[in-house]
C-alpha cells in the first residue's frame, strides 16, 4: 500500500529536479543579479541596489517597448483568437466541404511551421521599398501612394512586424479552436435546430460559449508570447529605425550583449517575469470567474 | 510488493542519471595538448567570402608548415561578432587568436586585462620595424601593444568616373565644391550620393569624418575619451547640420536600404557615388560590370571646420591574442605569420586588401585600384578611428539610433546632442 502512494512521486522527481536547477534556480539567480553592476568580461560585480530599476523606469526606450509590446498583445488578441476562432467556425461549418476542409487547414497551419528567421527574412524582402512586392502590389492596384519604407519608418516598423506574426500563427491557434470545436457535442446543435435557431444564433450562443477554455489558453499563449517576442523584431529592425520598434527582449539583449550591462539586464529581465505573470494571473482569474 | 518498490526506485535513479548525464560532456579535459599537437582556437569575423577561403587556405598553409600546430578556426560576422566576443572573453574557452577592432573596442579589452601583451615580442627579432607605426598606433595602449594588422583601411568617397564626365564634373576638394557637384547631379535626375543606413554603422562613418574636420583636435580628443567626455563644442551641432545638407542627396529610404545594396546599386550605374571603406575595392571589383569606371577621392575639406582636414578615417582592423592563452609561443608564431609579409602579399593580390606590413605592394602584385587606394592612406598624416568602436558604447548606441531619426526628419540637431551630452555625464561617471 505504502509503495503505491510513493511510485508516482518517484517517477515525477527527475524531471523535476531537472526544472528546478535549470528554470527555477535561473530565475532567482536573476533576480539577484538585477541589484548588482556587471559586465560579461569582467570579474568585477558591484551591488547597486535598486537603481538598475531606477534607471529602466527613467528611461524612455523601455517605454516604447513596453508601448510596442502591448500593441502586439492587443492586436494579436484581435487577429490571432478573434479571426482565429471566426475560421475555425467557418471550417468546422456546412459552408465547407468535409473533403476541402483538410486543404484548407494545412494551407492555414502551413506558415506556423517555417521557422521565424526564414518568415523574417521574406518578408523582409516584401517590405523593402523599391523592389519589394508589398509596394509593387500597391502601385498595380493604383494605390501607389500608400507605398511606405515599411520597416525603414518608425511609424510603421513595429506594425509591419506585427502583421508578420499575425500571417504566421493565425493557422495555429485556429487548429486549437477547430480541435475544441469539434469536441462539442452534436446534440445542443440538435436541440438548438429543435428550438429553431439560425446559424449564428448557433455560433454566438453555443460554439462560442463551449470553447471558453481554448479561448482561455489560447489568449494566454498569444498574450505571453507577445511579450516574450524577440527573434521576428531582432531579426527585421533590431528595434530600429531609431529604437522605434524595441520590445522588451530586444531591449534586455542589447542592455546585456552589446552595451554589455548584465545586471541592468536582469532588472529588465525580473520586469518581463512580473508582467507576463501578472497578465496570466489576471486571464485565468477572469476567466475562471464566470460559468462553464 | 517489496520487490515491486526497489523496481520503481531503481528505475527512477536511472532516469535521473541518464537525464543529467545527457547534458554533460568531457569538456573538462585539456584538450589543446594531445598526440604531442598544440591547438589553437582562431576566430575571426569573415564566415563569407571572399576572407572565408582566404583564411581557409592561410591555415591550411601554416598547418602543412607547422605539423605540430592543429588551428581551430570558426567565424562569426560583423555586427553578431561585436557580442559574441564579449561573451566568449568571459568563459574559459576563450580563443587564443582572435579578431579585433583598433581603438576603443580593444581597449575596453585591455583594461579588463583579457589581451596578452606583445610589446616584448614585438621588440624581437625586428618584428616591429617591419610595420608600419601608424598602423601599430590604434593597438597600443599605454605604450604596450596588443595587436598587430591585418587590414588597413580607409573611408573615402567611390565616384562613377563616367557620369562625373558626362555631366562636366570634376573631383570636389572642398564642401561647397562637393554641395556644388551634388546640385548638379540632382538636378540632371541622377542620385548623388547612395547610401544605406538600416545597419546604422554607416551612418557613423559620415559622422565621424565630419565630427573630426568640424571640431577642434583637442577638443574631439577629451571628448572622445569615456572619462572626459562632455561634447559641449558647437561643432558637434554643426557636424550633425552638415550631414543635414547632404540627406537630399541621399537615395530615398536609406534608413530601409542595407549598406550591400546601397553599394550594389551604385555598381549598377544607379547613383554617382558611395561612401566606402577601402577595403570595398574586392568586392566592388566582383561586383561591376565590364565597363563599369571609378575612382575615388578623399572627403572634401571643410574649409571653415576646426578639424584637422588631412586625417583619413579609418582604424585597421588586426589579430590579438588572450591573456589567458595555455600557448603564447605559438599564438604569437602563428600571429606574425597571420599579419605577416607571405599572407600580406597573397591578401594585395587574391583579396585586395593591404595590411600593416611596409612595402607590400608594388605594381606588380597590387591592382591599380588597390594602389590608389593604398596611396590615398599613405598620403594621409595620420588616421582617425571608426565612431562606432572608438566611443563607448553607449555613446555609439544613441549616435547610431538619433543619426536614424536625423536622417528621416523627425529629430534635430540640438536635440540629438542633448541627449548625447546626457549620456556622456552618465559614461563619465561609470568610468573611473
Amino acid at each position: 500500500m505504502k509503495e503505491r502512494k510513493i511510485a508516482p512521486y518517484v517517477y515525477i522527481f527527475p524531471t523535476l529536479l531537472l526544472i528546478i536547477i535549470f528554470v527555477y534556480i535561473p530565475i532567482i539567480q536573476n533576480f539577484y543579479f538585477s541589484f548588482f553592476k556587471m559586465s560579461s568580461y569582467s570579474t568585477v560585480k558591484t551591488f547597486v541596489g535598486f537603481s538598475n530599476y531606477k534607471n529602466i523606469f527613467a528611461d524612455e526606450i523601455f517605454y516604447t517597448a513596453v508601448i510596442n509590446n502591448t500593441l502586439y498583445a492587443v492586436i494579436s488578441l484581435i487577429f490571432q483568437v478573434g479571426i482565429g476562432l471566426c475560421l475555425a467556425m467557418l471550417l468546422e461549418s456546412r459552408f465547407v466541404a468535409p473533403k476541402l476542409r483538410t486543404f484548407f487547414r494545412s494551407i492555414y497551419f502551413m506558415p506556423s511551421v517555417i521557422s521565424i528567421t526564414v518568415v523574417a527574412l521574406i518578408f523582409q524582402f516584401v517590405y523593402t521599398p523599391d523592389i519589394g512586392i508589398l509596394n509593387g502590389f500597391l502601385k498595380a492596384i493604383g494605390m501607389g501612394k500608400y507605398s511606405h519604407a515599411w520597416l525603414g519608418e518608425t511609424k510603421t516598423a513595429i506594425f509591419s512586424i506585427i502583421a508578420m506574426s499575425q500571417w504566421q500563427y493565425v493557422g495555429y491557434i485556429m487548429m486549437l479552436f477547430i480541435v475544441a470545436i469539434q469536441k462539442i457535442p452534436e446534440d445542443i446543435y440538435e436541440a438548438a435546430d429543435i428550438d429553431g435557431a439560425t446559424g449564428l444564433q448557433k455560433a454566438l450562443f453555443i460554439t462560442i460559449p463551449q470553447v471558453k477554455e481554448m479561448t482561455l489558453v489560447t489568449s494566454v499563449i498569444t498574450v505571453i508570447g507577445a511579450f516574450k517576442v524577440f527573434s521576428e523584431v531582432y531579426v527585421m529592425t533590431s528595434g530600429g529605425p531609431g529604437n522605434s520598434s524595441q520590445v522588451l527582449s530586444t531591449y534586455l539583449y542589447r542592455s546585456a550583449f552589446i552595451n554589455d550591462e548584465m545586471g541592468y539586464a536582469s532588472a529588465i529581465g525580473v520586469i518581463i517575469f512580473i508582467i507576463t505573470i501578472t497578465l496570466s494571473f489576471i486571464q485565468i482569474k477572469i476567466s475562471k470567474s464566470g460559468q462553464v | 510488493m517489496k520487490r515491486k518498490g526497489l523496481m520503481t526506485i531503481v528505475l527512477a535513479a536511472c532516469i535521473t542519471m541518464t537525464s543529467v548525464f545527457s547534458g554533460c560532456s568531457s569538456k573538462t579535459a585539456d584538450t589543446s595538448k594531445d598526440n604531442g599537437k598544440i591547438t589553437i582556437k582562431f576566430l575571426h569575423r569573415w564566415p563569407m567570402e571572399p576572407n572565408k577561403s582566404f583564411l581557409d587556405k592561410v591555415v591550411a598553409d601554416y598547418e602543412k608548415a607547422n605539423p605540430n600546430i592543429k588551428i581551430d578556426m570558426q567565424s562569426v560576422a560583423n555586427d553578431s561578432y561585436k557580442e559574441k566576443i564579449k561573451v566568449i572573453l568571459g568563459t574559459a574557452d576563450a580563443p587564443d587568436v582572435f579578431f579585433s577592432w583598433s581603438g576603443e573596442f580593444m581597449y575596453k579589452f585591455v583594461r579588463e586585462n583579457k589581451l596578452y601583451d606583445l610589446t616584448t615580442a614585438l621588440n624581437q627579432d625586428g618584428w616591429k620595424d617591419t610595420l608600419m607605426e601608424s598602423q601599430l598606433k590604434p593597438f597600443t595602449l599605454d605604450n604596450k601593444t596588443y595587436g598587430t594588422p591585418y587590414s588597413v583601411d580607409g573611408k573615402v568617397f567611390f565616384y562613377n568616373t563616367k557620369i562625373f564626365k558626362d555631366n562636366g564634373l570634376e573631383v570636389p576638394k572642398t564642401w561647397d565644391e562637393f554641395i556644388k557637384v551634388c546640385d548638379t547631379l540632382k538636378s540632371k535626375g541622377i542620385t548623388p550620393i547612395a547610401y544605406g543606413n538600416q545597419a546604422p554603422w554607416a551612418s557613423a562613418h559620415y559622422i565621424g569624418t565630419l565630427n573630426q574636420k568640424v571640431v577642434a583636435e583637442d577638443v574631439r580628443t577629451k571628448d572622445y575619451n569615456a572619462a572626459t567626455g562632455e561634447f559641449t563644442d558647437s561643432g558637434y551641432v554643426e557636424a550633425l547640420k552638415k550631414y543635414q545638407q547632404l540627406i537630399p542627396y541621399f537615395n530615398a529610404n536609406s534608413n530601409a536600404i542595407k549598406h550591400d545594396q546601397a553599394r550594389m546599386n551604385w555598381a549598377n550605374g544607379k547613383a554617382a557615388m558611395i561612401y566606402c571603406e577601402t577595403q570595398e575595392v574586392g568586392e566592388v571589383q566582383k561586383l561591376q560590370g565590364k565597363d563599369f569606371q571609378w575612382g575615388m577621392f578623399k572627403f572634401p575639406d571643410i574649409t571653415d571646420g576646426k578639424g584637422d582636414q588631412s586625417k583619413l578615417t579609418g582604424a585597421p582592423e588586426g589579430f590579438v591574442i588572450s591573456a589567458n592563452t595555455k600557448h603564447p609561443k605559438e599564438a604569437i608564431a602563428f600571429l606574425k605569420y597571420l599579419t605577416g609579409k607571405e599572407v600580406g602579399l597573397k591578401e594585395v593580390k587574391e583579396i585586395g586588401i593591404l595590411n600593416g606590413m611596409k612595402g607590400i605592394y608594388d605594381t606588380t602584385n597590387a591592382d591599380a585600384k588597390v594602389i590608389e587606394a593604398a596611396n590615398l592612406i599613405n598620403s594621409a598624416k595620420d588616421i582617425v578611428y571608426w565612431l562606432d568602436t572608438d566611443l563607448n558604447t553607449k555613446l555609439v548606441n544613441v549616435y547610431l539610433s538619433e543619426t536614424q531619426l536625423l536622417t528621416s526628419g523627425e529629430t534635430t540637431p540640438e536635440k540629438m546632442m542633448q541627449k548625447i551630452q546626457q549620456t556622456a555625464k552618465v559614461v563619465k561617471n561609470e568610468t573611473k
